[in-house]
Formats: C-alpha cells, structure tokens, sequence
C-alpha cells in the first residue's frame, strides 16, 4: 500500500442554504487557520505572558479580548484560558506554542476541534441578533472583543476583527461535529438579507 | 360609499378615517364578498359593510359581534386563513386587512344565523359555574368515552390546523437603553425625550399604526390633529439612527429582574400577518427578547363594559371602540344610536356621533350629577339625556334592536340599533405585575393601577391612570427624559405641547340589577352575574376560586374586559370592598403567542442540534442506519444492499469482526486532555484505582464514583507523555465527567497544578478490531509504527506521525478481540476511515455498528450505560476489589456505607434462556420460579439483552439479588409488556473468551 497523503476536509464542505438574492452577509470558511488551547500553570502568569511577549510580541490579554501580530493571535475564552490562533503552521503550531511556553502552560492542538467562519457584510448584526444573545453593537462590542457564548444552542467562541468595506467582520469557532446545526441556524437567520458563501469550501 | 364594482360598504362615512380610500380591499366573511380598504381591520371593514353578527359565544352559542377596536376583543374570535394556514380564535379586531383574507365565523353549526347549539341557551339552568364538576360526577367511567368529547364538541372556539404549518418563525435579541412599550402620546413623547438624547431606543406597539387614541379622538396637539403629530414624531423618530421602532410587536412578557435595573422583555412581531402569505425569506412571526436597561410603560388602558341584562348584543359596543371606528375608520356603529356611561369620558362618543351624522337617541348617565357643559353639548340635537338612571335590558334577536331604560323606577323602551358603553377605564398594569409586583386600588379612578413596579421600569399616561391628554404627554417625557439620563444620556428640554382640554371624572358602577336576562361579565366565556352569585353563594369567594369555578378570565383574552367587573360583583355580594378582594394574577403572555413562534426555527430535525463524526458521509455511503446518542448521530449498523433483517446484519457484523477484522466510529467518546504536573494526583482522586503508577505508554481502565459512592462512569486514561494524560468517557457521561474533574480541580483541590480541556472534537477516532486488525495495521500505517505484540502490547498507546499527520493509536478492546483505536485530527477523519476500508481489503474488512458493538461487549459481559445507572456501586458490577486501599478518592467513604455494602444488593450476573430459541427482552424482572408476580418477590432486572451470534442464542446480563452466588440457578425473567414469563439460567457474565487470550494474542 503506497504512503498517500490523507485529505483534510472542512467541517462545512456541502452544506446547502437558500437565500434571497443580496449581498446581506458574505462568510468565508477559515480552515487554514491553526488552533490551540492554552491553559495557564499554576501561579506562572507572568512568566507565560512574558515569554508570549518574547517570542510572539503578542501582550498576553486578561479578560474577554483578542490581541492579535503578524500571523498568531490569543482570544481570552475564560480565566487563565486562551484560544491561540495562526494562519500558519497548521498541525505544527501547537508543537511551536509548547517550545515557546514551555511548562509555564498547557497547550492542546484544537485545529481540527473547531469550525471557524469568517462573517462580515451589511445586514451581520441584523442576523447574529437571530442567533447570539448578544449585544454587538459597535457601542458595546469593539474590534478585539472576544465572547464564549451560545448560538442557538450550539456553544460558540466569537470574536470581532476590524471593519471591512464599512461593515462589521466577525469571526466565530463552533466545535466541528456542530459545524452543519449551526450552518442552518445561520443561513436561516441570514436568508432574508441574502447569504453569500464566499469561495467554495471543500 | 365605494369603489365602482366592489361590494357596499353602507356603514362607511364619506370622508372621515385614516383608512387608505385608493386602495380597496376585497375580502370573504363565511364565504361572502365584501370590500374594506388598506388600513381597515377585519372587524372594522365588517362593520363598514353592515355585518354585526360576526360569531357565537362559547358555552350558550349566543350571537355576539364586535364589542372592542383592540386586543382586548373578548367576541369578534374568528378563523383566519385556510387550509395549513387556519388560525384559530383571531381577533378582528386585530386582524389587518389584506387583498383576499378569507375568514369564518366559529363555534356554529350548520351557520352563523341558524345555529342549532344555540339550544344550549335553554339549558342554560344546568350549564351554570361549576357544571362540569356537578353534572358528570358518575358514573366516571363515561367522562373520556362521552362527557368530554360531547361537551368539547359543543363548546369552545376555533379549530387549528391539523397540518404542518408551511410558514417560518424566528427568534431575536434586541439591547438598548429604553425600551418603550406602547406608542400612544405618552409613549411617543417618551421616545422623542429618550431619542434625543441618542440613546439607543426601541419602541414598540402592538399596532400597524403609530398613535394608540390619539388615531382615535378628536385631539388637537400644538394646532395639529392627533394623528397629524403622531406622524411627525414618528418621522423624527425614525431619523435617529439609534431608534428602532417595532410596528405589530406586542411586548408580552417581563421576565429576569436585576438590581441594576436591566430586565429582558419578550415581544412578539406579527411580521407577515397582515399579508395572505408571508415573503419568501421572510418568516411569518418573530419573537425578540428585548434586553433593556431602563422601560417605560406606556401601554394605556382598557375600558370596561357595565354588566347589564343583554349586554352582550351585537350592536352593544363599548364607547371608546366606537369613536375609533367612526374617527380612524371611518365606519359608523349604527343608524341610531344610544350611550350608557358612568364617566365623563364617555360623553365624547356621543358628541363624535352627533358629529359624524349618526342619530342619538339616548345618553343614558348613571351619576345623578353630570356637569351641565356636557348636557348642553348634546341637547342641541335630538338626544335624550337621563341622569341617575341605567340601561338594564338590550333586546333583539340577532343584534340589537332596542333598550329598557329605568330612570328613577319608570321604565321606557328605545329603538336603537347601536349602544355604547363606558364603564370607566382600567389601567393596562399586566406588564408591572410579572415579576410579582401586585397593582393598587385607586379610588379617584375607581381601578387598579400599578403598585410595586419593576425596578428601572416607570409607568405613564393611561397604564398609570392619568387619562387626560396633557398628562400622558407630560408623564412621557418625563421618563423618557429620566430614563436616558440613568442610562448615562445628557438630555434636553422639550416644550410641553399644546392640547385640548379634557374632563376625565367617574364614579364606579358595574352592574345593573333588576332584570332575569342574561347579564354578562366575561362574554367570551360566557360567565354571567349569576355564575358569579352562585360562586359566592357556595363559598367560592376568593378571586382565585371565584376564577377557577367560574372560568372568568380564563379565555383567550384573560379577563381583560371582565376580570374587574366580577370581582366587583363578588366584592358587593360579600359586603367587600374590592382591594379587600384583591385581583388575580396576571402572568405573560399579555396576549396569545402561537406555539410556533416560541420554537422559532427549531423545530422538525432541528428541534436540537446533530452532532455529527466526520466519518459520518462515509457511513451514509456506506448503507448506515442511524441512532442517536444523546447529541449524536451513531451508525447503528450497515445493511449491504439487499439486506433488511437487522439481527442478521447484526450477526454478520459480529461474525466478521471476531473471524476476521471490522471497524467502527468511536469518535463520540469523550476525550479530555489532562496536563500538568499533578495530573497524575487529580486521576487518583478521581479513579477508584491507581493511575499515577502507569508508566507513559500505557492505558488503564478505570472507574469513578460519585460522592455518594455510586458509580459515575468507566473509561480509560493513557500517559501520552510526562505530566500528560488523555482521559475517555462514555459518550452519554462526556458532558457529566467534565463537569465534575471541573468541580474537583476548581472547588476540592484548588491547590492542584493540573490543566483540562475536551479535545473530543479534534479526534476522529475508530475502533479496529479483529484477529486480523494487526496485520490490517501494519498494511496501513507502514513504517509509521511498529504495531508488533512486542512493540505495542495489549494497553499500549503512542503518539506519532502518520503521512505527514499527528496520529495516536491505542491497543484497548471493547469487543473482547484484539483491538486497537487509531485517532486522527478530525479533519483528517473522512481520510482515514476510507484508507482504512481500503487497508482491510483483503481481510474482507467490515464495518460495524453499535449494535453489534453491544452484542459483542455482552459476550464478554462488559458494562455500559445500561449498568452504570446511577444506582450500582462498584461492587455490584464486579469490580469492588478494584477499590485500592492505598489512596482516597471520591466516592470512597460513602461506598462503605451499610446500604451500598447489603449482602443482598443485586449484583451483576449473566443469563441464558434454558429454552436457547427463546427471546430475551432487558427491563425484564427477576422472579424465582413459581413465585407470585409481585414487588415482594422481585429478584432483580435484566440490564441488558442480545442476541449472540457466538453462542447461537440470546443472552443477558442483570442485576440478580445475591447473584454471585446463584451461579447454575434456574429462575425466570418477567415482563408484563414484552415476552411474559421465560425461564433463564444464571450463569458468570463473561459469556466469550473468558480468559480474554484473544485481547493478547
């Protein structure tokens, strides 16, 4: 048997909607991204913040905040608990944060846990008010704000990036098995603005 | 007045209303033809064509029609739509007109004129409160059988659709500062007040038109119309970018009080009501959970009819639902007319009458002193005025025809066709009252208004008993002014505006006496002043059992119009005043939700979410039937084309697995990634065994308890490296395990240095299993892996790199063969099952569902969820000596407790039918043979039950009282409902390879 390479397939790959024919919300399915967990040791928060700002140049954020330099970020999910991102490095990147933070804290590649989509478009808020209960207005919810909360039953991370032609860009991490439920909660809710996949998603 | 080839509308004023005259609407009305315009509602455009008969009441089947304009419509209930789309018990009142709305009258048969339950009305005598409990009292048996489906048939309201509904309905959240209910003057000068200080503002009515009375009365605001203000505020209103303004929405419910104020409103939105099908995209109704910081209330007041012997003609109307129809709809109630009013307010009717043209017979006023303006201003017409007097009887067959007045004992008779009643208004306090705050009696008002009111919220205008005009303003943007300025908004000052003066006195008066007609206080339940005699007669006297024997306000409308007026009648009957009675409750919702709305999307398969492994496309392709698990989708097992018989697909499943190899999902387990440098301390503490001598590469099954000593769940954990462990869990306990490893870190041994998290969704994982699953392995992992006995032993695990892929493999069994687990990132899932299949090729691989994966873990009497109920200690299931002596852990002292230690505990044994062709059925109770069949003589229960295919027969595996010792014992299992009587014989609950050579080989 020959050493074929496995293909990864998204959590989204085939999943149908129906909307009308706008450009209300456009969304993009962000599998490239690397994800990981990092849980604080005990009493070592200084060290693992300081050895974040060393290696990432990334101030490690206390509280529901997204803090974000060149391709890695850290979301703030709960105390002493970070979601860390890359656009790089995919399976590799949770090897790099373990050398990078050494036994200051507990790292867990999440790549694969979660399905992340990229939202943004005029009509955003107006849908994510059918699915989160939360207050996205720009007044209460800034770029860099980060949320652990509840899609429409399905437990969600969201985070919002800084705005793109005019209009909200937010990111939010589902875990996988849930990707296809909260697929329909969100084209459901967004069918009326019109729904716009952005590039296919295989 | 109409359109050229529409049906008449001979009710219709030539000019007045704020109903659109260029657009004509045709609609149907049982069946009839007639013609209404944009802005009507059913009931107004009814009227305007001269229909007043628009339904049959509840219990009596009397005619009745349109009593109120509003929400509060106790008798114009009709059936709107047809087909999946049927709705029931809608109010006309309510109900927008659109091109083609068809709608029936209900609760008649075989029509509306004839109506042959009318007979009921004969009765009446054995249909009085509380007839169901005295009437049908025996014999009991005939209640399902005849009572309760005659009595049904007779009584009630609409029918709902027995179909799917085809429409969509959604939920949504909504923040802001203020919140306003109602759009009224006062709560539109509550949102100009709010708006301008840019706060964010929601403002919500249950209307299609912005305005509450003020599209009804003749008021003048600053020199304009009523309506005409209404207009510009709404416009203003509309260019603050942070106000939103919700049209059709009815705030229904409060709910979640805060200390800061903050509370959470629910409002349903009629989105496409008003339109015979709704958009496509675009559901039909939408509930939003408001979430706001500070409320206004201003959701105004309801008038009270006066309970009087007919009261409930067709053509008795109340006085305010008549000046909206002549002034916001154009449409005139009658063709001569009467007023019966108790208040000053009331008196408008008559002059709004007079104005539009319609002939006043009769004001008939209940105080002796009236003030002379308001005489004055009718005496210029034709009017009779009497003081001090009362309408005691309205007659007519179908709808009204004439009225007996009493004027200081003399009785006269007076020809009318339309009556208008003012009883004085009731504040609409319901929203105050949600979170348990309870109204007060005012007497200058004669009503309940709000007393303890949620805190943040302010009441205003009407809802608070202030009924002029200036007040309502004034009131509105006070606190629309306050309610921004707590919310952190500088506000600024508006001028007050303008009105014209209003005289608001009344005295209380509910009921009329001297009459043996039928005198109604809830129309829509039909309870009359007698029902409420009767209650007090027979002790009933409290306003909850006065409610509960009589049915008052229990109907669709809650006793809006009707719940004061009884409690005023009990409270006279009692020699009480009426705050010594008190009022009932009110509870959300204000008005009906529909089911619907309240489940918005989810409903059919999305009633919840699915979880779904990522092998799942692969077993879809593969023929898998599904079941769930909890969340879950699992495979349950795979038919090949051709086959139907489960069991044989089972059995086929099984043969293969244990002659050869197969494979399953595994992927729902849980898996929690456990790290840190007491990770090993935490398992102990956990586990009821010792884990932190596992040496790295190695996996231990371990079992945990509760605290009460009773077991929690099984599973095993693998040292993948230093001060790293990875923990599995059923797939039904992942969720329970989770919380309690949190509880034990975070509240029992904070002192820990260990680190959690699920990565149960990173992993796709699945079972190879089979004699041939090694050398299926090497095929498929290749150098990735020395998967020989030497290398990788039986509970081996390793963490490794497979064709550029993090990958772990784990030497477990569940199934009794030589087994192992290969995990993969999840993304990676689909992949890996299909290099898999393709690897076992030519081992005939095949995969098998978790059917077959009980039937096997039954064969080697392994326990599942169906064991670890929640009810069996270690001990019961075997594993007592597991309990290591070394350590403590959680659950350790209460296992020792004398009832979990019971001799007499029924333990975990296996089962086989002496009669081996016989079915065995888990559930079934264990009875000696030849003992009786009762809770005495039970033994015990059957766990689990299935067919062997190794054995050739069914098994079992129970919980047997002393069961370990009964081993070779002859007794039966019983089931009242599957399979009677069968006799079993005890036997170990290892049933397969006892010696477990085939986990080793």
């Amino acid at each position: 048997m020959t050493d074929e390479t496995l293909t990864a397939h998204s959590a989204f790959a085939g999943l149908a909607f129906s909307s009308a024919p706008y450009r209300g919300v456009r969304v993009a399915a962000r599998d490239e991204l690397a994800i990981a967990t990092v849980l604080v040791r005990k009493g070592r928060l200084a060290t693992l913040t300081q050895r974040i700002r060393e290696r990432f140049g990334i101030e490690l954020p206390h509280g529901p905040r997204r803090a974000a330099a060149g391709a890695l970020a850290f979301a703030g999910i709960g105390p002493h608990a970070w979601l860390a991102s890359s656009e790089e490095h995919g399976h590799g990147f949770a090897r790099l944060l373990e050398e990078a933070v050494g036994d200051a804290a507990s790292v867990a590649d999440q790549t694969s846990g979660y399905a992340i989509l990229r939202m943004s478009g005029p009509k955003l808020r107006e849908t994510l008010a059918k699915v989160l209960p939360l207050d996205l207005h720009p007044r209460s919810f800034a770029p860099g704000d980060v949320a652990s909360t509840i899609a429409s039953h399905v437990g969600a991370t969201l985070w919002r990036l800084a705005d793109a032609d005019d209009a909200p860009v937010f990111e939010i991490a589902v875990f996988r098995s849930l990707a296809g439920s909260f697929w329909h909660t969100l084209t459901d809710s967004a069918a009326e603005f019109g729904f716009v996949r952005e590039r296919e998603i295989s | 007045m109409s359109a050229p080839g529409q049906p008449k509308q001979p009710n219709r004023l030539a000019q007045a209303g704020l109903v659109d005259r260029s657009r004509p609407l045709s609609f149907r009305f049982d069946g009839a033809h007639y013609s209404g315009f944009a802005g009507d509602t059913l009931a107004s455009a009814l009227l305007a064509a001269g229909v007043r008969l628009v339904g049959r009441s509840f219990k009596y089947h009397r005619p009745r029609g349109v009593l109120t304009a509003g929400s509060e419509e106790p008798n114009a209930l009709v059936e709107l739509r047809g087909g999946a789309r049927r709705e029931p018990n809608t109010r006309a009142t309510v109900a927008e007109l659109y091109e083609g709305l068809d709608a029936r009258s209900q609760n008649r048969w075989p029509s509306l004129a004839l109506d042959v339950g009318a007979i009921n009305s004969l009765f009446a005598p054995i249909f009085v409160a509380g007839f169901y409990y005295k009437t049908f009292m025996w014999p009991a048996a005939l209640w399902e059988k005849l009572y309760e489906p005659a009595i049904r048939r007779a009584a009630g309201l609409g029918r709902a659709s027995r179909e799917p509904d085809p429409d969509s309905y959604e939920k949504a959240h909504a923040f802001c500062d203020v919140l306003i209910i109602g759009a009224g003057p006062a709560g539109l000068a509550a949102g100009l007040a709010a708006a301008r200080s840019a706060a964010r503002v929601i403002l919500c009515d249950e209307d299609f038109l912005l305005g509450g009375r003020l599209n009804s009365e003749r008021h003048e605001i600053d020199g304009r119309s009523g309506s005409a203000w209404t207009r510009e505020v709404e416009a203003e209103l509309r260019a603050h970018p942070e106000v939103r303004i919700l049209r059709r929405t009815t705030v229904f419910g409060v709910y979640d009080g805060g200390m800061s104020g903050t509370h959470t409103f629910a409002a349903l939105e009629r989105v496409s009501d008003h339109l015979s099908i709704p958009p496509q995209h675009q559901p039909r109704q939408r509930v939003w959970r408001i979430i706001a910081k500070r409320s206004v209330l201003a959701s105004g007041a309801v008038e009270r009819p006066i309970v009087f012997g007919g009261n409930d003609r067709p053509g008795v109307m109340m006085a305010s639902a008549v000046r909206s129809y002549v002034n916001r709809f154009g449409v005139i109630p009658g063709r001569r007319a009467a007023l019966f009013t108790t208040s000053d307010d009331g008196w408008k009717t008559a002059l709004d009458l007079a104005a539009a043209g319609v002939p006043l017979a009769a004001v008939i006023d209940a105080r002796s002193v009236v003030l002379p303006q308001l005489i004055d201003a009718v005496k210029r017409s034709d009017t009779r005025v009497f003081c001090g007097a009362q309408v005691v009887d309205a007659h007519g067959s179908r709808a009204l025809e004439r009225i007996t007045v009493e004027d200081g004992g003399r009785r006269s008779q007076i020809q009318i066709d339309a009556l208008a009643v003012s009883g004085g208004w009731n504040p609409n306090v319901a929203l105050c009252t949600h979170l348990g705050g309870r109204p007060r009696w005012s007497d200058a008002i004669a009503a309940f208004v709000p007393g303890d009111v949620p805190r943040g919220m302010s009441v205003v205008g009407a809802a608070a008993g202030s009924f002029s005009l200036a007040a309502a303003l004034r009131e509105g943007a006070a606190a629309g002014a306050e309610a921004a300025r707590a919310t952190g908004f500088a506000t600024v000052d508006v001028p007050e505006p303008r009105v014209t003066d209003e005289l608001t006195a009344v005295q209380p008066f509910w009921c009329v006496s001297g009459t043996r007609s039928k005198a109604f206080v809830d129309f829509q339940h039909d309870v009359t002043r007698e029902d409420v005699a009767l209650a007090a007669r027979e002790g009933f006297r409290s306003v909850e059992l006065l409610k509960r024997y009589t049915t008052l306000g229990m109907a669709t409308d809650q006793g809006k119009t009707s719940s004061i007026n009884g409690h005023a009648i009990m409270a006279a009957l009692t020699e009480r005043t009426i705050p010594e009675l008190g009022t009932t409750t009110s509870r959300p919702p204000y008005t009906p939700v529909a089911i619907a709305a309240l489940a918005g999307n989810h409903r059919g398969t999305h009633f919840k979410p699915t979880r779904l492994t990522s092998g799942h496309a692969w077993a879809q392709e593969r023929g898998a039937t599904f079941m769930e698990a909890g969340d879950w989708l699992r495979a349950q097992w795979f038919a090949a084309p051709g086959e139907t018989d489960w069991l044989k697909i089972v059995t086929r499943e099984v043969k293969a697995v244990r002659s050869s190899v197969g494979v399953c999902d595994v992927s729902t387990l849980g898996k929690i990634d456990i790290q840190g440098p007491d990770a090993a301390a935490l398992l102990d503490r956990v586990y009821i065994n010792l884990f932190s001598t596992l040496p790295i590469g190695k996996v231990r099954y371990g079992l945990m308890l509760r605290e009460d000593g009773l077991v929690l769940d099984d599973g095993t954990s693998a040292h993948l490296a230093a001060n790293h462990y990875l923990m599995s869990t059923t797939t039904a306990n992942a969720a329970k395990v989770m919380r309690h490893l949190e509880h034990a870190r975070q509240v029992l041994w904070p002192e820990l240095d260990v680190q959690m998290i699920s990565v149960t969704e990173q992993w796709a994982q699945y079972a190879i299993a089979g004699p041939n699953s090694r050398r299926l392995l090497e095929r498929l992992l290749g150098s990735a892996l020395d998967v020989s006995n030497a290398a990788f032993p039986y509970l081996g695990c390793a963490q490794f790199s497979w064709r550029g892929v993090p990958a772990r493999l784990f030497r477990i069994s569940f199934s009794g063969e030589l087994a192992y687990e290969l995990a993969i990132p999840a993304r990676y899932g689909d992949a890996a099952i299909r290099a898999i299949m393709s690897a076992g090729e030519e081992f005939g691989i095949t995969p098998y569902g978790i059917e077959a994966l009980g039937a096997m873990r039954i064969e080697k009497g392994h326990v599942t969820g169906n064991e670890l109920n929640g009810t069996t200690t270690a001990a019961d299931l075997g594993m007592g000596r597991m309990m290591s002596t070394k350590k403590d852990f959680i659950g350790r002292v209460l296992a020792q407790r004398p009832g979990l230690v019971d001799a007499n505990r029924p333990v975990l044994v296996g089962i086989r039918p002496t009669d081996r062709s016989v079915r065995l059925y888990a559930g079934a109770h264990f009875l000696t043979l030849g003992s009786e069949v009762s809770l005495e003589n039970d033994q015990g229960y059957v766990t689990s039950a299935a067919f062997s295919p190794m054995l050739g027969h069914w098994i079992g595996l129970g919980l047997l009282v002393r069961g370990r010792e009964r081993l070779g014992e002859r007794i039966r299992t019983h089931s009242p409902t599957r399979g009677g009587d069968t006799e079993v014989e005890v036997s170990a609950s290892v049933f397969f390879d006892p010696e477990g050579a085939r986990l080793h080989s």
